[in-house]
């Protein structure tokens, strides 16, 4: 990356003509792109990755690691350990640029005009430019903080997410060959995203293929109460619904038991799993209409990019739609899916009638 | 899909017990229909399944001839002439009065190997050649049913014709209404064999097309495969079209008012020939009713099922329906853009989900060999079930008449309280008093029968008959029945279960037309009781008939005990957007008037929502 280039801003904003992912990051890179395709993204900007060099540079980071973690030995995970406490510390602490300090606390101000409220809660997560662009295997090893309020702790955790680039699992993350680029000296490219919350009443994870089968004339949807974190972290068993793609007829519905969910807790300030009253823990998450109104934008999404995607998605308290996280689908998109052609082992229509006449109702005895 | 528990069975046929008030009925029926110690063991070791979807009700004597028919017309197609590989017919036992039918499998597979030969060179023929022979099968039809129109039955008269002297014919009127009561019965037999000549066939191609869908959508629904073949210019629709138009033109010519001022049909049309222009709404009347009036209200299977053109007041109650819809500016028409450009939507966007370009080929010939054979499957309904039984059924009227005017009956629809053997022997009878002069027997024999059984028949319709008797197999392949009557080995585990449940508050049926609805159920078991249906109610019943069609627009969804995908209460709850269930195999005995259920049309369930039965 070179700050000479062009739209070398520290933010941009999502829904900027100029946003891509060169300079935002995969998943943030993604948001812009469905927001431009006029999905209902949730508005954010992003600390590029121009506004992360300047950083860099600010504080002579480069230097910084190559010392840390230069002759760093990953199988050594107390060395580990040690290296990404310090370097955490030194992003910590270090002086952000003022100019750097400036665009981020202008661009939460406008958030929080944009969104009609002082101290809007937002999102702040990574956005690596490296993350989602290589398939999957980067995802979730960077952070994402919740329900953050006030430039100050806006700027704080847009540190905390840098910090997490030196993370011990980054830093033992290891390329098919070769050193991981961390610990070489190189500092990947990396975006923080700053986004407003949507305080969802329920929330959660879409494939627009069936991610049991392959099967891509289904969309399977899986939902849970509150933030949709307890989908994603995995730590609350969803809802799950199977709807078709073409006639978005719902085909299965498997409603668990919620006994938690993720969302604001007053005391604390923070967000938290807390317990759901019994009553609607037992009640399906999504009304038929919501689910249909989630699997027509999981399929608008398909149909704008062309394939299999995995998406996020939360429904606020009016219920309306929000798309948070869009990714192509990784593990069934490169497989050729089964041919029911090849299956049955005939062409011809006329032989395939008169072979239904043989098996009908299923296999024989 | 799991086999069936063989350890679990449904009571024994030979266990059924006759209602009170009903003893005896068995002389109603042929020997050959009935259970008999000679068959104890092959009927008791089988699986008999109620047929509701073609007899809802105990069937009259006469009516047998249709059940008759078709024991004959379908079955000899499946056994000896396409030679359907793995099946030979299916069974019919009257028990109680309701037909049970069970159909028969081949296991041995040098059986089927042999029987597979003739099958593929006798369908594939059909297949091959099939608009040509639909084109055919049209103007047989309509030649057999001129024929039938030409049919007449009279008195014979006191003075035999001067003509049959004059032309010394040697032939005489006892002659002439004899034979033309075996061109009648023979009539029957002859379009109950057009009927299923290509019915079969057709719905095997459309399966086919089905299970290639469901193999590479896996999931997908039944009625979105419907979705992608069914057509717009059915002709079962053509009669409600009809009576949008005339509601329209009584709109246009300002009779409006008139037409909806009575529910007397006799009224109606004297008011409007009364009217200005009323002889132009008349005229168009006349012009919809022959053919399109001869619409039976049930489904075209008993004598009760009265057709559009003998009881306008069904047609002129759904006219007024349309004719408030369009005084209020509300779009009367069906929706045939939206449902073609659905039909062309979804098939091309499942065609583009398969995986291959073979699959996309194998895909849209598929789609158009059922696209072919679907006109036939669709539209020999109106042919057969309503003009042509409509039809056949009044000129079993005609001849009751005539055994009226002998003073064999009272009634002209006594006619129907006899076997068509018995009214051979009767006719014989008759013509005997005739010729020699003196009182036939018929006369004093007939009448204390004909009582018997209408008090027989009326304990028989108080019977609730279960949906299946007997021992199933451990799988349902034989295609027919899964095919016309939609029943599978999960049927069956359904109703197995539901029969050891007993009163359950929720009732597993078939998903026919998608929806979910909330309303108060009307349990409507013949259909003198639809006027009974109030807006947003939830038909509750054990089939309906294509031309309940205009009380669909008044439902909130419909229920049925029985039926499949390709069931007349699916198809038209699809076309009128209903959300449906249908094939519950229970609904009519465990839903009660008044209770509010839910009728969930993407899943097949119906919920009782009411406990206690509403006063």
């Amino acid at each position: 990356m070179s700050p000479q280039q062009q739209g070398n801003a520290s933010i941009v904003w999502i829904d900027d003509e100029t946003a891509d992912s060169t300079r935002l990051g995969g998943k943030l890179g993604s948001l812009a792109e469905m927001t431009a395709a006029g999905f209902d993204v949730p508005p954010a900007f992003g600390v590029t990755t121009d506004g992360f060099e300047r950083f860099v540079e600010h504080t002579g980071l480069i230097a910084t690691a190559k010392e840390v973690c230069g002759t760093l030995d990953v199988g050594d995970l107390v060395a580990v350990e040690s290296a990404a406490a310090t370097m955490a510390d030194i992003i910590m602490s270090g002086e952000m640029p003022p100019a750097v300090e400036a665009e981020i606390r202008e661009g939460y101000a406008e958030l929080c005009r944009r969104s009609g409220e002082d101290e809007v809660p937002v999102a702040v997560r990574s956005s690596g430019v490296s993350e989602d662009l290589e398939g999957a295997s980067f995802a979730g090893q960077y952070d994402t903080y919740l329900w953050i309020r006030g430039a100050d702790a806006v700027l704080e955790n847009v540190r905390r997410c840098w910090s997490g680039l030196f993370g011990a699992q980054v830093l033992t993350y290891r390329p098919v060959d070769g050193v991981p680029p961390i610990v070489a000296g190189e500092i990947p490219g990396m975006c923080v995203g700053v986004q407003r919350m949507v305080a969802s009443r329920t929330a959660g994870v879409m494939f627009t293929l069936d991610p049991i089968t392959g099967d891509r004339s289904k969309i399977v949807i899986e939902g849970c109460w509150g933030l949709g974190e307890g989908v994603v972290k995995g730590d609350v068993t969803p809802d799950r619904f199977k709807v078709d793609k073409v006639t978005l007829e719902i085909l299965e519905r498997d409603v668990s038991t919620q006994t938690e969910e993720y969302r604001f807790d007053e005391t604390s300030g923070g967000v938290e799993m807390l317990p759901v009253e019994k009553e609607r823990g037992s009640r399906t998450c999504l009304a038929d209409e919501e689910i249909v109104a989630l699997a027509t934008l999981a399929k608008r999404v398909d149909r704008h990019r062309g394939a299999p995607q995995d998406l996020e998605w939360a429904v606020d308290a009016d219920g309306a739609v929000h798309l948070l996280q869009a990714r192509p689908e990784t593990v069934w998109s490169s497989k050729k899916p089964t041919s029911p052609v090849a299956a049955a082992g005939s062409t011809k229509p006329v032989d395939r009638v008169l072979a239904k006449f043989m098996t009908a109702g299923g296999s024989r005895r | 899909m799991g086999a069936i528990d063989a350890s679990r069975r449904f009571p024994s046929p030979h266990e059924v017990a006759t209602p009170a008030g009903a003893e005896g009925w068995e002389r109603m029926y042929p020997y050959y229909a009935l259970l008999s110690d000679a068959r104890k063991g092959f009927e008791e070791g089988k699986l008999w399944f109620f047929d509701g979807m073609h007899n809802p009700e105990p069937i009259y004597p006469f009516d047998t001839i249709m059940t008759e028919n078709w024991w004959v017309a379908t079955n000899q197609l499946t056994t000896r002439v396409w030679q359907i590989p793995p099946s030979l017919g299916i069974d019919h036992r009257i028990i109680n009065g309701y037909l049970y039918i069970s159909p028969n499998e081949i296991d041995d597979p040098d059986v089927i190997a042999k029987r597979a030969e003739f099958f593929t060179r006798r369908a594939g023929h059909y297949y091959a050649n099939w608009d040509e022979i639909y084109a055919g099968w049209v103007t047989k039809a309509e030649d057999c049913i001129q024929r039938l129109k030409a049919i007449d039955f009279r008195p014979l008269p006191e003075d035999e014709i001067e003509s049959n002297v004059t032309e010394h014919r040697g032939l005489f009127s006892s002659y002439d209404l004899l034979t033309s009561y075996g061109a009648l019965i023979e009539n029957l037999f002859e379009m109950g064999s057009y009927h299923f000549e290509m019915l079969n066939l057709g719905y095997g191609a459309y399966l086919t097309f089905k299970e290639f869908c469901q193999e590479a959508f896996p999931g997908i629904t039944d009625q979105t495969v419907a979705r992608m073949v069914a057509g717009i210019d059915i002709l079962l629709f053509r009669p409600d079209d009809e009576v949008r138009k005339l509601a329209r033109l009584a709109v246009e010519l300002s009779l409006a008012g008139l037409v909806s001022s009575t529910d007397d049909a006799d009224e109606l049309l004297a008011k409007v020939a009364a009217a200005p222009r009323g002889d132009e709404w008349l005229a168009a009347l006349e012009a919809a009713k022959d053919p399109w009036f001869w619409y039976s209200t049930g489904a075209g299977y008993t004598h009760t099922d009265r057709a559009w053109i003998d009881d306008l007041r069904l047609p002129f109650t759904a006219m007024r329906g349309y004719i408030e819809k369009l005084e209020a500016g509300e779009d009367i028409d069906r929706p045939l853009e939206r449902i073609l450009d659905e039909r062309t939507r979804i098939t091309a966007e499942y065609r583009e989900l398969l995986p291959g370009d073979e699959d996309r080929a194998t895909f849209d010939e598929l789609v158009e060999l059922a696209r072919t054979v679907y006109p036939y499957v669709e539209n020999h309904n109106f042919y057969v079930e309503h003009w042509h039984h409509s039809l056949f059924f009044n000129k079993v009227r005609e001849l009751g008449d005539v055994f009226v005017a002998h003073g064999f009956f009272a009634d002209r629809e006594d006619v129907f309280l006899l076997h068509r053997n018995e009214l051979y022997g009767a006719l014989y009878d008759l013509m005997i008093g005739w010729a020699v002069g003196t009182e036939a027997r018929g006369p004093s024999y007939w009448p204390p029968i004909v009582d018997e059984r209408k008090a027989q028949l009326k304990a028989l319709r108080r019977f609730s008959p279960p949906p299946a008797l007997g021992i199933p197999p451990e799988r349902i392949t034989e295609p027919l029945t899964v095919m016309l009557w939609g029943i599978t080995t999960e049927t069956v585990q359904e109703w197995l279960g539901a029969s050891e449940a007993a009163e359950g508050a929720q009732l597993q049926g078939v998903a026919a037309s998608p929806g979910k609805a909330v309303g108060r159920a009307r349990v409507v078991l013949e259909p003198e009781d639809l006027h009974l249906v109030a807006d947003g109610d939830i038909l509750v019943c054990r089939v309906t008939a294509p031309s309940w069609a205009p009380v669909f627009s008044r439902l909130g969804a419909a229920v049925s005990d029985v039926g499949g995908i390709m069931a007349h209460t699916a198809i038209v709850s699809r076309e009128y957007g209903l959300p449906a269930v249908v094939g519950t195999g229970y609904a009519t005995q465990q839903i009660k008037n008044g209770q509010r259920i839910e009728v969930d049309g993407n899943t097949g369930v119906v919920r009782i929502l009411d406990e206690e039965v509403p006063a």
